[in-house]
């Protein structure tokens, strides 16, 4: 995982590179009809500040790093998902009961007890988190290298980073939304390209191989289709 | 020279008097067929039977209208028709008309004052209608039907065709047939069929194509081009005789089940066809719907038999419809899901297969095939891309009473693709139809929107 000395981080190459979408993209064959959208250096976030962008481009990129076999969640721009789900009612929390009474402290059983929404967890968690970094690692989350940076996430995963029961489910906000933002339609911003479908084998929003059940062993070889009508 | 202009003079003043006899002269009405005794009474129900095979319910009620009392927009190549109030109100409706008065509207086109009908009533078509029915219908709208009060609005056509005095002389090229009904003496029930088709159920109205005058060519089965597929409004009526008849292949229990339910195991009903399904057919009781799919059946002397009862109570074992070897090769290449595959079988991959499935035949009684399917390989192809961009509805029917919808892929294709998919499915399980041209979605996408 970690890069060799002497050589460009990989990671640090394509990310927010549009040439990284290209590149690593095999989706983004000949068939995809979308343009090639605005590139992660360029693009203006709906929600986040330019701290938290920096911080959710680091720590998307490790949490799916681009390494791998398959596409990272910088490729398949997990950081605009994030961002324009953050700004939407999944982040203002729109359609929950956010009323109260809260008890930020209750057990973890109990579900969403914060009264902050998703988007003021972020908003409130990342400065927190950072701060942790600083002291712990000597730089804030997006500088450090990436053995820091795997370290300080494992620590936040642990629960050994202290936050406050406000803000305490921000880990399983981020691994979570970073998931949805590799996996989901890429309506939504991110799955661009529809690469992590391709990576899986997953056709997407077809929904019809009913001769294909009875194939073992036989790769199906049609690749995926989006809600919005996008081949790949 | 003096002689010649008054030749002349003497020759238009002729034919002026010719021309306002012809304008003001009162149209002859036509007799009645029998004589009914006075004290003549129509069976139970005989009334509302003849009101729905005559499907007149669907254009003389506006979608938020009371019933039958009019002020439904009638689109015609000439302009918007209003359909009139035919509730007995004496002010707005026909509650003043004699039953001569509603003879002459129905089979000769001419309501009591003299003005001329315009034929989007099928006047040609109820023409061949019996005395009894019109008595019936008659005794029905006078006595059973409330009286509504609602004013008929102004139909203004365009010049010429606001002059309905010249309906006149269309009425000469176009009711050259005899008032009332002669049965072909093939069968009861073809006989049935047969006046069912011809004159209630003025299925040739749409079904037969339109001569030069815009009238129907051929109004029997004496006539070779009489329900040989016509089109309305950009809709292909398809054709009911014939080789190229997309009923061929179906049954009579099959084509019966179609008129009563507006699905079987071919095909469902779209469009008009859906709206006479939805007021009129499924109302029929089911030895009327067998009897018309009899005569129609019968028209190209096929042999069959007559079914017992309509879309019969579940369960009903549908097998699954296989590729015939005409689709072989296209539901091959779907079922390979070979990533080479033409855009057209990718795009149905994508959007239709699931329902339609790789052999085209849909599943019985719920999705149609697409497969030698009238909407989809017809001379007209606004509808089949209507269909793809708005998706379709098929009316729930007291014998199967789910709404089948389809959703509507305007948002999920672009024009081109929708071209390219319409073109692919008019090619496709041996289908033999043009190709779609953007320019044509575009403009079916244009028109919805202006809606």
């Amino acid at each position: 995982m970690t890069d060799l000395p002497g050589y460009p981080s990989r990671r640090n190459f394509l990310k927010g590179s549009a040439a990284g979408f290209a590149l690593t993209g095999i989706a983004a064959s000949a068939e995809a009809q979308t343009e090639a959208p605005v590139s992660l250096d360029e693009y203006q976030t709906e929600y986040l500040n330019e701290a938290e962008w920096a911080f959710i481009m680091a720590a998307t990129a490790r949490l799916i790093p681009s390494e791998g076999d398959g596409p990272g969640a910088i490729e398949t721009r997990v950081p605009v998902f994030i961002d324009r789900q953050l700004a939407s009612d999944y982040g203002t929390a729109d359609d929950w009961y956010m009323e109260g009474p809260h008890d930020a402290d209750a057990e973890p059983n109990r579900g969403w007890q914060t009264p902050l929404n998703p988007a003021e967890v972020y908003r409130q968690a990342i400065p927190v988190f950072d701060a942790w970094c600083q002291d712990t690692h000597g730089a804030g989350f997006a500088e450090l290298d990436e053995e820091r940076q795997d370290a300080a996430l494992t620590s936040l995963s642990n629960g050994d980073v202290a936050l406050a029961p406000e803000v305490r489910d921000f880990w399983s906000l981020l691994l979570s939304n970073t998931k949805e933002g590799y996996f989901a339609d890429p309506q939504y911003g991110g799955n661009a390209g529809m690469q992590s479908w391709v990576y899986i084998g997953f056709p997407g929003a077809r929904a019809a191989y009913r001769e294909w059940p009875e194939r073992h062993n036989i790769e199906y070889p049609l690749g995926p289709v989006s809600i919005s009508g996008e081949r790949a | 020279m003096k002689t010649f202009l008054r030749i002349l003079a003497g020759l238009v003043l002729v034919g002026v008097i010719a021309l306002l006899a012809f304008i003001f002269v009162p149209v002859q009405r036509t007799e009645p067929t029998t004589e009914l005794a006075a004290d003549w009474q129509a069976a139970e129900g005989q009334g509302e039977l003849v009101l729905d095979a005559g499907d007149c319910v669907a254009c003389h009620t506006s979608d938020d209208g009371e019933s039958l009392a009019g002020g439904r927009a009638i689109a015609s190549p000439m302009g918007t028709i209003w359909s009139t109030n035919i509730t007995p109100d004496a002010e707005t409706g026909i509650g003043n008309w004699s039953f001569a008065d509603f003879r002459a509207a129905m089979i000769d086109g001419v309501t009591p004052n003299g003005t001329h009908l315009y034929p989007a009533m099928p006047y040609e078509n109820y023409r061949l209608m019996t005395e009894e029915d019109m008595r019936a219908l008659y005794d029905y709208l006078m006595t059973e039907v409330e009286p509504v009060s609602a004013a008929n609005k102004d139909t203004n056509l365009d010049f010429p065709f606001n002059q309905r005095w010249g309906i006149r002389a269309w009425n000469w090229l176009a009711l050259t047939h005899d008032a009332g009904f002669t049965p072909a003496g093939v069968s009861d029930a073809q006989d049935r069929g047969q006046y069912l088709v011809e004159s209630l159920g003025h299925c040739g109205a749409c079904h037969t194509p339109r001569n030069t005058f815009m009238a129907q060519d051929g109004v029997t089965a004496e006539s070779e081009s009489f329900l040989a597929g016509g089109v309305v409004g950009g809709w292909n009526a398809p054709a009911l005789r014939g080789d190229d008849a997309g009923i061929k292949g179906w049954t009579v229990s099959e084509l019966a089940d179609y008129l009563a339910t507006g699905r079987n195991a071919h095909s469902t009903a779209n469009g008009e066809m859906a709206l006479v399904v939805e007021h009129s057919l499924q109302k029929l009781p089911d030895s009327d719907n067998i009897a018309i799919a009899a005569y129609l059946k019968g028209m190209d002397g096929d042999a069959f038999d007559l079914p017992e009862e309509v879309a019969a109570a579940g369960p009903i074992a549908t097998p699954e419809a296989e590729a015939d070897d005409a689709g072989a090769a296209t539901a091959e290449l779907l079922v390979s899901a070979d990533p080479d595959m033409p855009l057209g079988a990718r795009l149905y991959s994508d959007n239709c297969l699931g329902c339609h499935f790789a052999s085209g035949k849909g599943a019985p009684g719920i999705f149609p095939e697409l497969q030698g399917n009238g909407l989809v390989v017809g001379s007209e192809v606004s509808p089949l891309i209507s269909v793809i961009l708005n998706g379709a509805e098929v009316p729930p029917t007291a014998k199967r009473p789910m709404t089948l919808r389809m959703q509507g892929y305007a948002d999920r294709l672009s024009d081109d693709e929708v071209a390219e998919l319409a073109t692919w499915l008019r090619g496709a399980w041996g289908n033999d139809a043009g190709a779609v041209a953007p320019e044509a979605v575009a403009e079916v996408r244009d028109s919805d929107s202006a809606h």
